[in-house]
């Protein structure tokens, strides 16, 4: 679900700086990347296109009848209360991450004087299975662990959210720092001088020019969460189910692949609509921050 | 995965063999044992066991086979072992299904082997290749209702779904699924873990309200869903894998689970694995060779050595779930406190209780969709 829709506001921003005059590169370079695209995720999302329109027969059988049962199914309370609560998830993971991340982003890109020491300390956790690490906030979870074990948050749906800002904030911070670090520290000085007070300057010069970076580390944040796993699993004892999670089961355990992938194909779709829409609004953002 | 059990952690999570328990109570039927000894043909016995030689690729359930058998193993034949695993039998079928090939040997569960040989996942068994096993199989697992011609699976071990407390931690002595839910809502909420199996949970609820485990009946799996429902607020965990661990450091003190996890929590800490006295879910794993094995001559050499009884009492020792070798020969083999276990080897008045897993592709949609709302709630 989340691989190939961050690059989706990218491949546009290229197309028009190549617009605007750009250095042209021979197309040809792309091809090892379109061919892995191609072979890796549309064909995969094809197959999967067409099992949401077949049926599940006894235990193994899929019969490739056009049918559209899988999303009639779908219209249910149940699964909306599904979507409605990752929906949740994601809005709430997105902000936090945003929020906590932001004055890091910030930090480090204006004032911080080891930045490749503090960066590489941001993407150190990259460097252990994300398994482990979730498994590591297990430990710290336990009620026997010193002051946060008191808490009682092992196997809650705090311990989720939890779970999920700390996986999900270094990539927020990436390209908040990307966007913070190229901007002109000397028009908010500017704006300063000439009688915005700090909160107004921020306001008016560095959130727009910021605005690339929140719009990157947001998608990146709110696409993959959408379709969370891990944490709910071990964090939350796996007693509470996200989209992620009903894909996962109908897959493996349920063995309902057509009904899978007609949830999938649901989510992707809701997905794609909201990069557009999302990356449609940012994109005037941006041309206002320009 | 980080506790300091990780060695032990038999993380086996099995559904069941289908219509397993009825063969299996039809206790000593001796007809199978004799009609058994024309399956190989004497010209292909007569050349002996295969050379073996090569890697054995080995698909498992976690930490379901003592190491000391795959070290013994490989001295002994010159074969190595590698190993892979999955935590449910759907996995497994998942990948094979998705033409996952060059797996010699796997170990589901009976209802799966069935599914898996009506797909043409498996390959079929050679028994002139296995004599060990011939000779030293029990008569009752010969012949189970989802292998009727013995031509897919051998027995691994077999056991039962009900569930394990800590008995110095729990003093009500519960003995049925109604207790269970009631103490569960009552002084130990939040310090209790059921399977994250489906059959395993609607069907241990479906005989606490006196219906079949493998009932179909739309109402009576209604019923079952809301008493789940009922129950999660007051769940520690879903979990097939980190219950016994959690049993263990007294986290949980009560879990719904498999009796060779409740045999294992008993070695180290005091504690009462129960089979309801409502009923519940029987179950045997067996051995069968997935299609496009690379190495099945290696495959039918891992059954047979398994099956002496010396080395089988090994896997029960570190498994705790029953062999299904003839009992007289694991006798002088095994260690007398695993042999006498009725954790391990629960008698036969108790057996007559349960069922094995043996629902309907229909009756799994209706289970499915139970659990979505069990797991939404």
């Amino acid at each position: 679900v989340a691989v190939a829709a961050p690059s989706e506001p990218k491949r546009r921003r290229a197309e028009t700086r190549a617009g605007a005059g750009g250095p042209r590169y021979p197309a040809w370079l792309s091809l090892p990347a379109l061919a892995w695209y191609v072979a890796f995720f549309v064909c995969p999302l094809g197959i999967m296109a067409v099992f949401s329109f077949s049926r599940r027969e006894g235990f193994t059988d899929i019969v490739y009848d056009f049918n559209l049962e899988n999303y009639k199914d779908l219209v249910d309370p149940l699964y909306g209360h599904v979507f409605t609560r990752t929906l949740g998830l994601a809005a709430v993971g997105t902000i936090a991450t945003l929020v906590i991340g932001f004055p890091l982003a910030y930090y480090l890109a204006r004032w911080a004087k080891h930045k490749t020491l503090l960066l590489l300390l941001v993407v150190v956790p990259f460097w252990t299975s994300i398994l482990i690490r979730t498994y590591a906030w297990l430990i710290i979870f336990d009620p026997d662990f010193p002051v946060i074990g008191g808490l009682n948050l092992l196997y809650t749906t705090k311990a989720v959210y939890i779970g999920v800002v700390y996986t999900y904030l270094p990539l927020m911070v990436l390209p908040l720092y990307a966007a913070l670090e190229r901007l002109d520290w000397s028009l908010v000085e500017a704006a300063e001088d000439l009688g915005d007070g700090p909160l107004r300057a921020f306001r008016r010069i560095t959130l727009p020019l910021a605005a690339p970076g929140i719009v990157a580390g947001s998608l990146l944040v709110f696409i993959p969460l959408m379709g969370e796993y891990l944490n709910p699993v071990l964090l939350g004892g796996d007693k509470t189910i996200y989209a992620g999670n009903l894909i996962g089961q109908q897959f493996l355990l349920s063995r309902d692949w057509p009904f899978g992938s007609a949830i999938a194909m649901v989510l992707i779709l809701s997905m794609t609509v909201v990069v557009f829409v999302y990356s449609r609004m940012a994109s005037r953002e941006e041309a206002y921050g320009g | 995965m980080i506790d300091p059990g990780w060695e032990r952690n038999v993380t086996r999570r099995g559904f069941v063999a289908a219509g397993a328990a009825t063969a299996f109570l039809a206790a000593c039927g001796g007809s199978s044992d004799s009609s058994s000894d024309d399956k190989g043909d004497s010209a292909d016995k007569a050349k002996g066991p295969a050379k073996l030689a090569g890697t054995l690729h080995y698909y498992n359930w976690a930490d379901y086979v003592n190491p000391e058998t795959y070290k013994a193993f490989t001295t002994d034949t010159g074969v190595k072992i590698k190993k892979d695993f999955f935590v449910s039998n759907e996995e497994l079928q998942a990948k094979l299904q998705g033409g996952a090939r060059g797996f010699d040997l796997a170990a589901p569960t009976g209802y799966m082997v069935q599914i898996l040989a009506d797909a043409g996942l498996l390959e079929e068994l050679n028994w002139s290749q296995l004599p060990t096993v011939e000779k030293n199989l029990d008569a009752r697992f010969r012949k189970l209702p989802y292998d009727p011609d013995d031509k897919w699976s051998v027995p691994k071990d077999w056991g039962t779904t009900g569930f394990v407390y800590r008995s110095d931690l729990v003093k009500e002595k519960p003995t049925t699924w109604r207790e269970f839910v009631d103490l569960t809502k009552g002084p130990y909420s939040g310090k209790v873990t059921v399977l994250d199996g489906i059959p395993e949970c609607v069907g241990s609820m479906l005989c606490m309200l006196g219906y079949s485990y493998n009932s179909e009946d739309e109402g009576e799996i209604d019923k079952a869903k809301q008493e789940l429902i009922d129950l999660k607020p007051h769940l520690l965990a879903i979990t097939s894998t980190e219950y016994k661990q959690m049993l263990i450091d007294g986290k949980a003190v009560m879990a719904l689970g498999w009796n060779g996890d409740g045999a294992a929590v008993a070695a180290k800490k005091p504690a009462e694995y129960v089979i309801a006295e409502e009923g519940g879910e029987f179950w045997v794993d067996a051995y069968v060779i997935p299609a496009g094995a690379k190495n099945p001559d290696a495959a039918h050499g891992w059954i047979d050595y398994v099956y002496e009884p010396k080395h089988n009492s090994l896997e029960t020792e570190f498994t705790y779930y029953g062999s299904p070798v003839k009992r007289d020969l694991l006798e002088p083999v095994m260690d007398k406190k695993v042999f006498g276990n009725e954790d391990v080897f629960p008698p036969e008045n108790t057996l007559e209780k349960l069922e094995p897993n043996a629902v309907t592709p229909e009756g799994t949609k209706l289970r499915d969709r139970a659990w979505t709302e069990f797991k939404a709630a």
